[in-house]
């Protein structure tokens, strides 16, 4: 049980960290499907700066720097230019994937994986068998609630939401949405780098090239399925980390009977059946995204 | 209103702004950015050999861009053009490969017609949730990607697996040389006959009938075309099937062509790219067809670059990933604009 | 009459939206503790001259003072700091919000962080001293619209306002709603705000403000002068620019508002006759909830062939639902729908069209037009819709019919490759005219078809409604502006909580009719 219990606060906690900065973004009016992105800039980060400077602080602060610069620039992109938040997210994903890749490449020639000397501080033996579970695995739950106060209750948190439902509201009272998503994003960079951080240095301390194998979306996900708040978001999120630690005791149990594959693809079956129930709960026929925007003549 | 000249300069500072960004990256991480972007040209366009491998891959492309456009028109950010190619691909090899025996001009056609029935199945259902219960079709069709992908290797590695396969990547059975409409990564009369025509068809479709018209209308807003009478229902989903079944047409000859073969984890960024494509060409059918060699270049560069360059194959996805990031912009930054006016109203 | 300085003082304020001028070198100072009307056509510049005030909307040039003291223009900060507080026309409060969040999410006093229980206790204090009963955990979406709009009066006073905008309040009010307002304006003057309305039916203005200032063009024409020192005529001449005389009584009415009881011509037995088959009739038709009003219930109703029936009630009390049932866009629980005869209740909208229905929608951006498509694929919708989807057009063709069609209708543009978005509202909605109204129509459903409209465009839609009528169409006619239906309607019926609450025949009494919007008279 407590294996149980272990395996899955470290699969769901990197998850829990990039689903609040999809909640941010959410909240702030923008589909981020640049979690992905973010989130392996931050573990690759988190890895090569350790690697690389022997600095456990230098690595994490590398990460958080490249994710708020990245998150930046998506801001930029999306506020600025006025580019779809989809494809930009999906562009970004992309460059953190490719970039990741070409620094590991760089580095260490065509190698396919990155091994640390060490990881994340632990708690250590005097807590059994929690003793394996990472410093940022414990600060997980003070950050949700943190997240939820800030969205929740703190007129900030109003404001955030004003922006991302009615635009024009948040600017009637003189808040400016712009604004308030490049600090939304900002944000979420910095939860993202925690996130991937503690995806590659929590347990595994390596950094494999595309080892984030679409958590950044599975985050995204539980962003809409917890309907962009923090408390159901994160629930989500452990939904799924629960999903797939079963998949894998299934797989132990039933070995060969059945296929490893299918199991894996609980969660995101899992999130399509969430999506559509939730569609159905809230009546909406409406589709947040409009692609009207992206011909003109 | 925005010329079309405008449209094709605009988005060719936009990509030209994705490259610089490239050659940051690319000169950050230690690379020469000139090197880098020379290997690729040469990899894609500054010999016959080069040309011929950016059509190969180009065609495809093609056709899968040619399904996004349809279903982007229609209003519908259907994103799930990879997972459509696959499951086109893995329906196909179904029948290949239980038909093996059987005489070409029966195996073929029903080869085809299962790739594309998969492609278009797979799109149903995303379309299906989004007209009947207005479930997102963003999340639902990437989830379909990742279950494509999963349910790809689940039968490369188990029903459709090569017994004899020794490669990394667990594969089928290779397509009888009989039932292969194009040599191993070659240039075939076959499949450029299917392109044209698919082309020609998609342009009419697109420009000369009431459903282009009135998809376009309802891409752009689909609750005036509900009150003049029209069944958005019926018009997404043939949006969203016509894209399905194209991918999943690309799909079958990837495996009945070049390729030759089902493998698992086989050409990741696919769709993505269709996508690009799609948007590079700013959803008009005959622009896709000259950004996919663009497109198709830049693929075949990705396969020169490790092996003749000595430079990562990263770079390719780092270029795609940059252009995505660009290209759907469609304002340039106040202080710019205002910058050229004020040089303008100077002059 | 009153001293010290203008509670709020424009000088030389120009606003530039692209190439529109939306106000050109106003200056104009409204005097501390008074109520002050801005009046103006629709375009005149009215928004605008609010939306600079209050901070939003950055002018070319000009400066703004408050009390005295000069503010920076364009800061939203600044000029609510100073005390400056906007109500907009369509309320700007997130609709999932609770009425006490949306009172904080606009607060500047008090802690940033909060639990629920403080949040409301603190409001409900604020809606109580301002004597708006609500419950602070209410979501605005669920509140009636008069409602939401104290609710937006009270979120404008939550800091300490000393000038108080309003943005055509009075457009979403029934008869009575209206007098609550002024009520409720008039204790707030006693306590020291200054207020300023924006409005447009200078029967209001007269009625509650001590001063007037008219708009024109983005320009100032007169102002502030005290009501008491002009009448009606006066006032209309100014707004629209021109001697009344000159004026048709169209355009008179459609700004004075008709008087209680216009001329009507009289109906021949032949036309009554011809009336008796009717073009459309709803026989006790009920919805199930529709996700955009009130659910019908037991809804019955005819218009006969030739005849104009008005359809008045406060909005939002199943007018949408009752268009939208027409249009088959709502779902029906009971009851018929027949259409020149035939009954259509299980047909789809676009074989109703085929048999004459025509719908000018609420919404002319959205449910009407596409903006971000050509007028040519706006236009031909309609027609393309009648043939199958793989019927091949020609669309060199279609533009030049798109051309010919426009401008018989007198629609100002310059290609049919236009974008719908590139029009301005009156063309705009000549744009749906031009494709509903056709020969082939037999029933033509108009919904607030003068919506923000200025005067020569509103007399526009009204000729080609009665040049339908002469044809034969029957028209239903929703609008919520009571004087409008008087005008042109045969009939009007009264729609209130999704039932008919009244009908009426000429001559109209204002009274009668809105105690029938309102359920007073019973």
């Amino acid at each position: 049980m407590e294996d149980a219990i272990v395996a899955i606060l470290r699969s769901g906690t990197p998850l829990v960290y990039v689903t609040l900065a999809g909640v941010l973004a959410q909240r702030a009016g923008i589909w981020h499907l640049g979690l992905e992105g973010l989130m392996i800039i931050g573990a690759c980060s988190a890895v090569l700066g350790v690697v690389q400077t022997g600095s456990l602080v230098v690595g994490l602060g590398i990460g958080i720097a490249l994710c708020v610069l990245a998150s930046a620039l998506l801001w930029f992109v999306i506020e600025k230019l006025r580019a779809n938040p989809i494809i930009a997210g999906l562009g970004l994903t992309g460059l953190g994937l490719g970039g990741t890749d070409l620094a590991v490449q760089a580095i260490y020639g065509s190698q396919a994986s990155v091994n640390a000397p060490y990881g994340l501080p632990r708690l250590g033996p005097a807590f059994g068998a929690f003793g394996v579970l990472s410093v940022l695995v414990v600060l997980m739950p003070l950050v949700v609630f943190a997240v939820w106060v800030l969205v929740r209750r703190s007129r900030w948190g109003l404001q955030l939401t004003a922006c991302g439902e009615h635009p024009f509201a948040a600017r009637s009272v003189g808040v400016s949405p712009s604004r308030m998503r490049l600090y939304a994003l900002c944000l979420g960079g910095v939860l993202c780098a925690l996130g991937g951080a503690e995806l590659s240095m929590g347990s595994l301390q390596i950094f494999a090239y595309g080892m984030t194998a679409g958590r950044g979306f599975m985050a995204f996900a539980a962003v809409i399925f917890g309907a962009a708040n923090p408390l159901g978001a994160t629930a989500a999120a452990f939904f799924f980390a629960i999903v797939q630690a079963l998949g894998i005791r299934a797989q132990i149990l039933f070995g060969d009977k059945v296929p490893h594959d299918l199991l894996l693809a609980l969660p995101y079956i899992a999130t399509v059946i969430g999506i559509w129930i939730s569609g159905r709960l809230r009546g909406g026929a409406k589709a947040a995204t409009s692609f009207g925007e992206l011909r003109d003549y | 209103m925005i010329g079309p000249l405008t449209q094709v300069f605009r988005a060719l500072v936009f990509v030209l702004i994705g490259l610089i960004l490239c050659g940051i990256i690319f000169e950050f991480a230690g690379y020469s950015a000139w090197l880098m972007f020379q290997s690729i040209a040469e990899g894609a366009f500054l010999s016959a050999r080069a040309w011929q491998n950016s059509l190969r891959w180009a065609l495809p492309l093609f056709l899968t861009a040619t399904g996004v456009v349809i279903s982007f028109r229609c209003g519908f950010f259907n994103i799930g053009a990879q997972g459509q190619f696959y499951m086109g691909a893995i329906a196909a090899t179904f029948v290949v490969d239980g038909l093996t025996g059987y005489p070409p001009a029966l195996v073929i056609p029903l080869t085809f017609l299962a790739g594309i029935v998969g492609g278009a199945v797979w799109a149903l259902w995303p379309g299906l949730l989004r007209v009947r219960s207005g479930t997102d079709e963003v999340i639902t069709t990437l989830m379909g990607n990742f279950l494509a992908g999963l349910f790809l290797v689940y039968v490369t590695s188990g029903p459709l697996k090569d017994p004899s396969g020794t490669g990394q990547a667990a594969s089928s059975r290779p397509v009888e040389a009989i039932y292969r409409i194009g040599a191993a990564n070659s240039l075939s009369p076959a499949i450029i006959a299917i392109c044209v025509l698919v082309g020609i068809g998609a342009w009419v479709l697109v420009n000369r009938t009431s459903f282009g018209v009135l998809s376009s209308l309802a891409g752009r807003n689909p609750i005036m075309v509900v009150w003049q009478g029209a069944r958005l229902s019926r018009l997404g989903l043939a949006g969203f099937v016509l894209g399905g079944a194209l991918a999943g047409l690309a799909g079958t000859i990837e495996v009945m062509g070049p390729i030759g073969r089902l493998s698992s984890g086989m050409l990741p960024t696919h769709g993505f790219t269709a996508i690009l494509i799609a948007l590079v060409a700013n959803l008009s059918i005959l622009a896709t067809a000259f950004v996919s060699v663009f497109f198709g270049g830049l693929a075949a560069a990705g396969l020169y670059l490790p092996v003749l360059a000595g430079l990562p194959a990263a770079a390719i996805d780092i270029i795609n990933a940059a252009i995505a990031l660009f290209i759907t912009a469609r304002a340039w930054p106040k202080r710019l604009t205002n910058l050229f006016r004020s040089r303008r109203s100077a002059a | 009459m009153t001293s010290g300085p203008n509670a709020i003082e424009c000088r030389g304020v120009s606003v530039e939206y692209g190439d529109v001028k939306a106000l050109i070198d106003v200056s104009v100072g409204f005097a501390p503790r008074q109520i002050h009307a801005v009046v103006g056509q629709n375009g005149a510049g009215k928004t605008t001259f609010a939306r600079v005030a209050a901070g939003i909307v950055q002018p070319v040039r000009g400066t703004l003072a408050i009390g005295g003291r000069e503010v920076p223009v364009g800061s939203v900060g600044a000029a609510r700091a100073a005390g400056i507080e906007l109500v907009h026309q369509s309320f700007a409060l997130p609709p999932s919000f609770t009425v006490a969040e949306a009172m904080e999410f606009g607060a500047a006093s008090g802690r940033g962080v909060f639990t629920r229980g403080e949040l409301q206790r603190r409001w409900r204090r604020h809606l109580e001293s301002l004597g708006v009963t609500v419950s602070p955990r209410e979501r605005i979406r669920d509140l009636p619209v008069e409602t939401q709009q104290a609710v937006e009066i009270a979120r404008a006073l939550v800091t300490d306002a000393k000038v108080l905008i309003l943005d055509e309040p009075t457009a979403v009010l029934s008869p009575s709603g209206i007098d609550n307002l002024f009520a409720r304006l008039r204790v707030m003057q006693a306590n020291g705000v200054t207020i300023l309305l924006i409005l447009h039916k200078i029967r209001e203005v007269l009625s509650v403000a001590e001063t007037v200032t008219v708009l024109r063009g983005g320009r100032l024409i007169e102002g502030p002068i005290p009501t008491a020192e002009t009448d009606a005529g006066h006032l209309a001449s100014a707004i629209i620019g021109s001697g009344l005389e000159s004026l048709s009584t169209i355009d008179r009415e459609a700004l004075v508002g008709a008087d209680d009881e216009p001329e009507h011509e009289a109906t021949t037995p032949a036309m009554a006759a011809e009336r008796s088959v009717p073009v459309l009739e709803l026989r006790g038709v009920s919805t199930r909830a529709d996700t955009e009003g009130p659910a019908l219930r037991d809804i019955s109703l005819a218009v006969g062939r030739g005849e104009i029936v008005g359809v008045a009630g406060v909005e939002g009390n199943g007018q949408r639902t009752l268009v939208r049932a027409v249009a088959d866009l709502a779902d029906l629980a009971r009851g018929a729908i027949v259409l020149n005869g035939d009954d259509v209740t299980r047909r789809p909208l676009v074989e109703r069209r085929a048999s004459g229905l025509r719908v000018i929608p609420f919404e002319r951006n959205t449910e009407g037009l596409s903006l971000s498509s050509p007028l040519w694929e706006n236009w031909s919708a309609r027609t393309l819709l009648l043939g199958g989807l793989l019927n091949l057009i020609n669309p060199a063709r279609l533009r030049r019919d798109c051309d010919d069609s426009l401008k018989t209708w007198d629609v100002r543009f310059s290609s049919s490759s236009q974008l719908a978005g590139s029009l301005s509202g009156g063309n705009a909605q000549k744009v749906i005219l031009a494709r509903e109204i056709d020969g082939t129509a037999t029933l033509i459903i108009a919904a607030q078809p003068t919506r923000g409209l200025d005067v020569g465009a509103t007399a526009f839609v009204w000729r080609a409604l009665r040049e339908a009528k002469a044809r034969g169409c029957g028209i239903l006619l929703i609008s919520s502006d009571l004087d409008e239906l008087f005008d042109i309607s045969d009939r009007v019926v009264v729609m209130l909580s999704g039932r008919i609450s009244g009908e009426f025949r000429p001559p109209y009494h204002l009274g009668e009719v809105g105690a029938a919007m309102t359920g007073a008279g019973r």
